[in-house]
């Protein structure tokens, strides 16, 4: 009786989830491509031959390592934006203030924004020339006589990979403000009043009070955001379709071209695993450091 | 924070005003070029309509009447894809949530018991998708699923599923187990209680997995674009298929895009309460 309730939510994730990772693990030492393998064919293309080569094939595949280094660069870079953005718009919105409701729920917008959209939307706004960021950057300096400032957001690939961390961040450091603020508004307002009269400041509150207590929150909201962006592909899709070259193409990205428009789904699913591994390591490593500086965290 | 300065009041409404700015200006400009002539985006940067440049209803006009069937199928899709598998997400996530929270169990295979389940549960929700692409490919093709409903609506039932379990363990075990036992003592069986006393109690952790579930299903794009080529095809699909057909048309882009973002931002604002406690319920106790 007890096991019932539990079944179908187990059936889906072992048919789903489970038998498609080994399936996929198996793949990745097979020639496969699409419709079928030169070795055989047939239902779900078994018959196949295995091989190593996909695996060799990662450790001089340039394209591959361009993507893996982009990948770990949105998830840095992410994270690191999106944590102080949020931080900053939590305490504010912890503030009181009036029409402080309308604003929490006008900042968690773009949260709710179809990713695909908030590409367009980033394409619109980082357009060298017809955008008004880069109408900003004409006219600013040309206030001060300086000359007008020309950047090529997203067809240099210096410039675009900084400009997806933007576009990403001002969709999801909204995700960090609000788990953020939760934690901000569990801790006890005793505790500033106390060390106000203790004749502490407001960066010394911060300091020794607000920033401790929310550590575990942060650690949560950090390794969600991290895994989360391992993840991304639509904005960069749409904004920038991995270009200049593949100069800001992500994992997910080359492996999904790989599959489906090469075609090549043995070398796609071995790409795939390395994103997994990426993925394991960066959670091991992360939960491994936030355990060293807080003692408290599970 | 208790001391109150004219300085620092006027930096805090400095600040929000600034930051609802970043936000919402966006919008403003994807409503406003909606409205402008193919002209008047491509010479640049025009802000204040009726000032600026004058407003025309043409793309409007263009999507209502010459696409309006075209973008109803999509929508239709996104409904169908959204919803199905939010209630599949919500009726099994209640159900394994009910179970975790209020029996004991012990897989002796794997050695695991509820935590281990449980957390062996919510994993699932963190590998990356693209782990997912290929078996999925082979397998819906084998099963002639690409391109159907019931394909995607799977598909994103097992992406739901983890987090709704997670958060409808964490709420049935906040609801004090006398109540069953009283309904159970007045001859209720066991499932009886489940959906008579246990259920309407749990309203705001269903109301929050389902807009979860809605809104992670209505956006996606990875699997929408991998297992639909024509007659599923998703809003975000279509969208992002307007980049390469007929070049950047951002006036009708924008209407498209708002189309597709609009149910899912009244939804989420309306219950924006049940989006903060399911997160927090999600993300602290975990």
């Amino acid at each position: 009786m007890k096991q019932a309730f539990l079944l179908p939510a187990v059936f889906i994730l072992l048919a789903f989830v489970i038998f498609p990772l080994l399936w996929s693990l198996g793949i990745s030492f097979t020639d496969v491509q699409r419709g079928g393998s030169p070795g055989g064919g047939g239902f779900l293309g078994l018959g196949f031959n295995f091989t190593g080569r996909n695996y060799a094939r990662l450790l001089t595949d340039q394209r591959l390592h361009i993507a893996m280094r982009n990948t770990v660069f949105f998830v840095f870079f992410g994270v690191a934006l999106q944590y102080v953005l949020g931080l900053v718009l939590a305490l504010l919105l912890d503030q009181p203030f009036k029409g402080r409701n309308l604003a929490r729920v006008v900042f968690l917008l773009p949260m709710m924004t179809t990713p695909v959209a908030v590409g367009y939307l980033g394409r619109m706004f980082f357009d060298p020339a017809r955008s008004p960021i880069a109408d900003l950057f004409r006219r600013v300096p040309s206030w001060f006589g300086a000359d007008p400032i020309f950047v090529p957001w997203l067809t240099e690939p210096a410039y675009a990979r900084w400009t997806i961390v933007l576009i990403e961040s001002w969709q999801w450091a909204p995700f960090m403000t609000l788990l953020l603020l939760a934690g901000l508004q569990a801790i006890p307002r005793e505790l500033y009043e106390a060390a106000r009269v203790d004749g502490a400041g407001s960066l010394q509150i911060f300091r020794s009070i607000i920033f401790p207590l929310l550590l575990p929150i942060s650690v949560t909201t950090i390794l969600i955001r991290g895994l989360e962006i391992f993840k991304i592909i639509d904005i960069i899709v749409v904004s920038t379709g991995g270009g200049p070259g593949s100069s800001t193409e992500s994992l997910t990205m080359y492996v999904f071209r790989t599959a489906l428009t090469f075609g090549n789904y043995g070398y796609a699913a071995s790409i795939a695993f390395v994103l997994l591994v990426l993925v394991v390591l960066f959670t091991t490593g992360f939960l491994f450091l936030a355990r060293l500086i807080t003692p408290k965290v599970s | 924070m208790v001391r109150r300065t004219p300085l620092r009041t006027f930096m805090v409404y400095a600040l929000v005003l600034f930051w609802s700015f970043i936000v919402l200006f966006p919008f403003f400009w994807l409503i406003t070029t909606s409205f402008k002539t193919p002209l008047a985006v491509t010479r640049g940067p025009l802000y204040l309509p009726w000032v600026d440049f004058d407003p025309t209803m043409v793309h409007w006009e263009y999507l209502v009447d010459e696409q309006g069937s075209t973008i109803l199928r999509h929508f239709r899709n996104s409904v169908i894809a959204a919803g199905g598998s939010t209630v599949l997400a919500v009726i099994f996530g209640a159900m394994a949530g009910y179970g975790l929270s209020r029996f004991k169990y012990h897989w002796k295979r794997v050695g695991w018991r509820n935590d281990g389940i449980a957390f062996w549960i919510i994993s699932n929700r963190f590998l990356p998708p693209a782990v997912f692409v290929v078996p999925f490919l082979m397998i819906y093709t084998t099963f002639g699923m690409i391109d159907t409903h019931i394909g995607l609506i799977l598909a994103y039932t097992m992406f739901n599923l983890p987090f709704a379990v997670w958060i409808m363990r964490d709420f049935f075990n906040g609801l004090p187990q006398d109540l069953e036992d009283s309904a159970r003592v007045d001859g209720a069986s066991r499932l009886q209680a489940f959906l008579r006393i246990v259920l309407p109690l749990s309203t705001p952790g269903l109301v929050a997995i389902s807009i979860f579930s809605f809104i992670f299903s209505w956006n996606e794009f990875l699997y929408a674009l991998m297992l639909t080529n024509f007659d599923a095809i998703t809003l975000p699909v279509l969208i992002a298929g307007q980049n390469t057909n007929r070049g950047v048309e951002w006036w009708f882009i924008s209407g498209l895009t708002l189309i597709a973002v609009l149910p899912v931002v009244v939804i989420g604002l309306m219950l924006e309460r049940f989006i903060t406690s399911g997160l927090m319920a999600g993300a602290v106790k975990g």
